[in-house]
């Protein structure tokens, strides 16, 4: 998870990648849609400083189009990356479940 | 404020790359309403993240060239150098030493007259290529760069003249005991120096823009790796004359910058030279445009 940059599962990079996983979208597209499944509000300098990050790394990148309202899609590395950080994501939530007792199994 | 303005807290080529998105995102959350306080500060944050984000690549990117840093502090210790040399021109060396001094000055002096008959040449070889850009129009393009380099150029001269008549009008042991003389002096290098420093950026950000003959290339290319070469010996020479003059402990600087020479400086002028016949063979004799500054994206090597 260190090696892609994304750390807490609320960092503004790992829910862009979250955001872009289900298609293409623009930067007020991805604000909405990152607080209604996050609840998490994300200002505009917060939202492209994110956005440079991953498109600097090449996990994310920028449609033609509108320039002003211009898309951005998820590329190979940045699915592999996010597929990463959720699979170490869901073993620490096992272990904490399992460790609180709430796991059903 | 307008949004707009908020973005000139953001470096000029993220306003360039990001700049209109950012702003369609801020019409777009405020739905024709006012910035808040919050919507400002968040991204005046943002441009501030951004700009630290930048100086710390540019660090970082120094870091990886050490040959880069080492040029430049060469060139920290010729600004140095160059401040107090009218004050040891003025010390006479001990009897029994006289030779030896004889002997470094005119090997400091033949070192000088190499290097820079090697600066000249490089930027002979460049002139007719410089006043076609200038023909072109390329005058705006480094407009900046040559403003502040003349500027530093200026604030050095005044500092040194100034330094020089404060020196005359004292004794030596009163430029001695004086720190208004001392801090004039450290002020005075430290202008030189960044006055050769923006001559320096001011030269690549030229050298960028001409367009050269292969082979003129291939010689600027052997010229450039020459005088960080030449620079060396010439502290190193400078540093023989000061241990004939005043102290032995100078010897100890003369093998500190060989040694420097020999692991780094040398070493760049048979590369050059291969560089340069690749780039010939590579053209077959096309007219180009300064590969070296597009290979290495505007980090030219002085």
């Amino acid at each position: 998870m260190a090696s892609s940059g994304l750390r807490r599962a609320n960092d503004p990079p790992l829910l862009i990648l979250v955001s872009l996983a289900d298609g293409p979208k623009h930067g007020h597209a991805l604000a909405k849609d990152i607080e209604d499944f996050a609840g998490v509000k994300l200002g505009p300098g917060a939202l492209y400083g994110a956005i440079t990050r991953l498109v600097e790394r090449g996990l994310i990148e920028p449609l033609g189009g509108d320039d002003r309202r211009r898309p951005y899609q998820i590329t190979p590395p940045g699915s592999v990356a996010l597929a990463g950080a959720l699979a170490e994501m869901r073993r620490i939530t096992r272990a904490g479940v399992s460790r609180l007792g709430l796991d059903p199994a | 404020m307008k949004a707009a303005r908020l973005l000139r807290w953001y470096p000029r080529a993220w306003r360039e790359r990001y700049g209109e998105e950012l702003l369609a995102l801020i019409q777009d959350t405020l739905d024709e309403g006012r910035p808040t306080w919050r919507l400002r500060l968040g991204v005046v944050r943002g441009g501030l993240r951004e700009r630290a984000h930048q100086a710390r690549q540019a660090v970082g990117a120094a870091i990886k060239r050490p040959s880069g840093l080492d040029l430049w502090a060469k060139m920290l210790a010729a600004g140095t150098i160059v401040a107090i040399l009218p004050q040891n021109l003025s010390e006479s060396p001990p009897p029994a030493r006289g030779w030896q001094a004889v002997a470094a000055f005119d090997a400091l002096l033949a070192a000088v007259a190499l290097t820079g008959a090697v600066v000249v040449a490089s930027g002979l070889a460049a002139l007719p290529a410089l006043v076609r850009f200038l023909q072109a129009g390329g005058w705006p393009k480094i407009r900046r760069r040559v403003v502040w380099a003349a500027g530093a150029t200026v604030v050095a001269g005044g500092a040194l003249a100034g330094l020089v008549l404060a020196a005359g009008s004292r004794s030596p042991a009163q430029v001695n005991a004086s720190y208004a003389y001392l801090a004039g002096f450290l002020a005075t290098g430290l202008a030189i120096t960044a006055a050769i420093g923006l001559w320096a950026i001011a030269a690549a950000a030229m050298a960028r823009h001409l367009t050269l003959d292969p082979r003129l290339r291939a010689v600027q290319l052997v010229l450039v790796a020459v005088t960080p070469a030449a620079v060396t010996v010439v502290l190193a020479t400078l540093n023989l004359w000061w241990s004939a003059t005043q102290s032995p402990v100078w010897l100890v600087a003369v093998l500190v910058f060989l040694g420097s020479a020999s692991v780094d400086a040398w070493r760049r002028i048979p590369r050059a030279v291969r560089r340069g016949r690749r780039l010939r063979a590579a053209a077959g004799g096309a007219t180009i445009v300064n590969p070296s500054a597009q290979r290495t994206h505007g980090r030219h090597r002085a």
